[in-house]
């Protein structure tokens, strides 16, 4: 998940997005303490650097999910991160810290989750992120503070009080600030609660707390340390194989498969003209259902722009959201032959929900295809050269290689690291052979 | 003319973008010199407290482009959204701060964003005092408007007191972000998506209410808000119909229950501002402002009772019966901290009978945990009558008390002073605010700030106001 995270992040700095919120911290950059990743120019205080770095990881909807439905890596790593190098010189994080303070952020938003059974399904009403994603941040800050019980639970209250925004947001521009903010505020809760700034000491128990998100809240005390068994334990994420929302993940196999089937069947080509209709079978999500997407954040959350862009390639990947491809013409008229249709038994959880592709030809046949289950689903995991490339491909783009492959060797050999910062080393792109070398003497 | 708007959210744009000082009336000229005042008044006596200083402490860490002032540190300068959180923090540290209805707390929300804005544009294009006062407004009507909805789903005997996010944080950090849109003169699409960005930064849960942690829903309102504005300012975009009802995906709505928004006339067609319909309550002392209601019901009882037995003597009284609206986070039997003080019936029911009188020593930890106080505590009992609606338009106090001799003295109070229906006089607020500012500005200064809010419609560079904190 830190391998992923850090390679979706630096991909990220390439966004448009990213770069309006770059503009916008650098205006509070006067402590200096915190890597932008992917940057060598210049740095930020903790605060604007978790922010910045959290944009970059969810600007193209590349980072994973988890079930019940949220993105919970780019809420916590950013924080801890820019945290870590917030330390003075001598009090050194090692990379157990670190992953265990990761760790600690992941969890609580797993346990929050499972406090509402609303919270099973794809969400309506608010961003899981902001809610859930913003006391996970507290946690792990609290943590890597080390800060002492009743400060952890002031983390908590305090992070409540910035909780929460709506979904509308979603497919547009203002949706990565969702989990940059929940990564800044998750970090501004731990700090101002290290300072002694006390909240409601039973904000996770009211209704009037955590419950205000929620329209069902039944929470529950977490099972106490001995043999504690860790809920990323029993439910793996969903990595992402190409930047859109998840359920279009579905979509892109089932449609890629059907494509295979069409052009099998006809010497090699795609029979476009002979194309009568595309219907695409998947649960109600109504932000998901854009027959008509104009932008890139539009396009990601589209199911019908990915039937047809996966129909056309054979495959998705983060060129198909270019905005020439957006808007060529062979997909704008795919785009309307595609109906979607919502079966009753297609429910709306990433547990549960499939997706059927059907292609009508002109002559009455049609091919389909049904993907219950996409590859990098948890229930079929990307495999260690898929991750491994993902983010490779990522982080070439912003670093060089010898930084790209130090990254890796860090995040897989974490439990070992002594001291955390060669991580940011490597992120920032600094003098990276120098700093390989020094990573394999350790 | 009746433009019939795509949606509410650009109504609302059209709105902010196009209101001219103009279009302010007197009356709403007056309302709101009134409130600047208070809220600085307010905001300068929060500086004295503790939730103050951590908040301070911790914005100093990141204080690069030092422009903006903070109250009562003259000389210290923070960054613009940091002072705004700074001296939103001060402004609501003690519960002080103005009360509008349907219930918010309008000015903390606003004013500090805009002094940290004024000080931050450049001197070629600083906001003169009229421009202030009307993106000031903006500010007032957005957080209105965007309760004003509720309330005329509701009739009277429905509870309106908010249940579930604390609304300072729901409106006032949609207020903030249109208040500074229109003083950085923001274009109409980017005032529609300083709205859209705001959203996204709404909402505290009501569980904060009544710890130190409360303060930080207006600190952050108006820094968030601000900070949705600058984004908007340099392009960034959100859901362009955030204030419109979305179906199966919750823009603005997300935070009520019920939700039905309307346009806002545009200001060319006679747009009445809720503040020339809807007068705000000033505080008297710093206290919820349910609490005013028992204190005065307290004082004529006390008076009563003074009158009966020659002194106030508590030994005489058996029981003390408080009649009030059903309240969860204001019904505190035995509250411990100045927080929970702040926020019970009981505690400032039985303040004024014990003193005679409310005001910021009585939340002191020693005046607090009083034998006295507590003694006097043991004897309440609450009542919830059926017509005492939990709403601070139609709210009364009762207070009863019931003596071992089986006689009974009560008071009762409608309409508190201070409130709008009985707002208080210019001698009044002025008494306020010089003895909030007095505590950590000098005289002159204090009768400074009184003559530039009083003459703000013409002053050349509004920066001046922020300038002299």
């Amino acid at each position: 998940m830190i391998l992923d995270t850090l390679g979706v992040g630096l991909l990220g700095t390439s966004t448009e997005v990213y770069h309006k919120v770059k503009q916008y911290s650098k205006i509070y950059s006067s402590d200096i303490s915190s890597t932008i990743w992917g940057h060598l120019d210049f740095r930020l205080p903790p605060l604007y650097a978790a922010f910045v770095n959290g944009v970059a990881v969810h600007s193209m909807d590349f980072d994973d999910t988890w079930h019940p439905a949220t993105h919970p890596s780019g809420a916590v790593l950013p924080a801890v991160i820019a945290l870590s190098e917030a330390f003075p010189q001598k009090k050194k994080i090692s990379g157990l810290d670190l992953l265990l303070a990761f760790n600690v952020g992941i969890e609580v938003q797993g346990r929050l989750l499972r406090f509402s059974n609303e919270a099973r399904n794809i969400p309506k009403r608010f961003h899981p992120p902001t809610v859930v994603g913003t006391i996970g941040s507290a946690a792990a800050c609290a943590k890597l503070l080390a800060l002492d019980r009743v400060k952890c639970k002031n983390a908590l209250a305090i992070a409540a009080s910035y909780a929460g925004a709506p979904l509308a947001n979603a497919a547009t521009q203002t949706k990565p600030l969702h989990i940059g903010n929940a990564a800044k505020h998750g970090l501004e809760a731990a700090c101002l609660a290290s300072q002694d700034l006390q909240g409601n000491k039973q904000i996770l128990d009211m209704e009037s707390g955590m419950g205000a998100f929620y329209t069902d809240y039944s929470p529950q005390s977490l099972p106490t340390l001995q043999s504690y068994a860790w809920l990323l334990d029993q439910q793996d994420v969903a990595i992402k194989r190409f930047p859109a929302h998840l359920g279009t993940h579905w979509v892109a196999d089932a449609a890629s498969a059907v494509r295979r089937k069409l052009v099998e069947s006809s010497d090699n080509l795609l029979p476009l003209d002979k194309i009568e209709k595309v219907i695409v079978k998947v649960p109600e999500v109504k932000y998901v259902n854009r027959p008509n997407p104009n932008s890139e954040h539009e396009a990601r959350h589209s199911f019908q722009f990915v039937a047809c862009s996966a129909l056309l390639d054979g495959s998705m990947s983060v060129q198909s959201f270019a905005s020439e491809n957006i808007q060529r013409p062979a997909l704008r008229e795919l785009l309307c032959k595609t109906q979607l249709q919502h079966p009753a038994d297609n429910k709306p959880s990433f547990e549960s929900l499939y997706c059927e592709v059907t292609v009508v030809l002109q002559d009455g046949n049609t091919i389909s295809d049904r993907c219950d289950t996409f590859y990098g689903h948890w229930r079929k995991p990307l495999k260690k050269e898929d991750l491994e490339k993902k983010f490779q491909s990522n982080a070439s783009e912003v670093l060089p290689a010898e930084a790209t492959e130090g990254i890796i060797e860090t995040v897989y050999n974490l439990e070992k690291v002594k001291d955390c910062s060669i991580l940011s080393k490597f992120l920032s792109g600094q003098s990276a052979r120098a700093l390989s070398e020094k990573l394999r003497l350790l | 003319m009746n433009i019939l708007w795509e949606t509410v959210t650009s109504s609302f744009a059209s709105f902010i973008h196009a209101v001219r000082p103009e279009h302010l009336t007197k009356t709403v000229r007056y309302r709101s010199k009134r409130m600047i005042l208070d809220s600085i008044g307010v905001g300068l006596m929060g500086s004295t407290t503790p939730v103050f200083d951590i908040a301070l402490q911790y914005c100093r860490l990141y204080s690069s482009v030092a422009v903006s002032s903070v109250y009562g540190r003259p000389g210290m300068k923070l960054s613009p959204t940091l002072a705004a959180f700074t001296n939103g923090v001060a402004t609501h540290s003690m519960d002080f701060d103005d009360t509008w209805h349907p219930a918010t707390h309008p000015s903390g929300a606003v004013l500090p964003a805009l002094l940290a804005a004024s000080q931050m544009l450049p001197p070629s294009t600083k906001p003169n005092g009229l421009d202030f006062l009307l993106a000031f407004n903006v500010g007032l009507e957005v957080q209105g408007r965007d309760f004003h909805w509720l309330t005329w789903l509701f009739h009277a005997h429905t509870c309106t007191f908010p249940l579930r996010f604390h609304p300072p944080s729901v409106v006032g950090t949609m207020g903030s972000a249109a208040a500074t849109a229109k003083l950085l003169s923001l274009s109409m699409t980017q005032c529609a998506h300083a709205l859209g960005i705001a959203a996204s930064l709404a909402g505290a849960p009501m569980a904060n209410a009544a710890t130190q942690a409360k303060p930080l829903h207006i600190g952050n309102a108006t820094r968030l808000g601000f900070e949705a504005a600058l984004l908007a300012a340099r392009g960034m975009e959100a859901n362009p119909v955030i204030l419109d009802d979305i179906p199966g995906c919750s823009g603005f709505s997300a935070f009520y229950s019920v939700y039905q928004p309307k346009p806002l006339s545009t200001p060319s067609d006679h747009h009445e501002f809720l503040l020339e319909k809807q007068d705000i309550a000033f505080k008297r002392f710093p206290a919820h402002l349910g609490m005013h209601w028992v204190v005065d019901a307290a004082l004529s009882v006390r008076n009563l009772f003074i009158n009966y037995a020659g002194s106030f003597s508590p030994s005489l009284i058996r029981t003390i019966v408080l009649k009030i609206p059903v309240s969860k986070y204001i019904n505190r039997p035995f509250p411990s901290s100045e927080h929970q003080a702040r926020h019970s019936f009981q505690f400032n029911a039985c303040t004024a009978l014990l003193d005679g009188e409310v005001g910021l020593s009585s939340f002191t930890e020693s005046s607090i945990h009083r034998q006295e106080l507590r003694e006097l505590l043991d004897k309440v009992v609450v009542e919830h009558p059926e017509d005492n609606v939990a709403n601070f338009d139609k709210m009364y106090g009762e207070v009863a008390l019931l003596l071992h001799s089986g006689d009974v003295l009560t008071g009762k109070c409608d309409t508190f002073y201070g409130h709008w229906r009985k707002p208080l006089s210019r001698e009044s607020l002025l008494k306020k605010f010089r003895s909030n500012a007095s505590h950590v500005l000098p005289e002159e200064k204090v009768e400074t700030i009184i003559t530039m809010v009083d003459n703000l419609e013409n002053m050349s560079d509004s920066s001046q106001l922020a300038c002299s904190l």
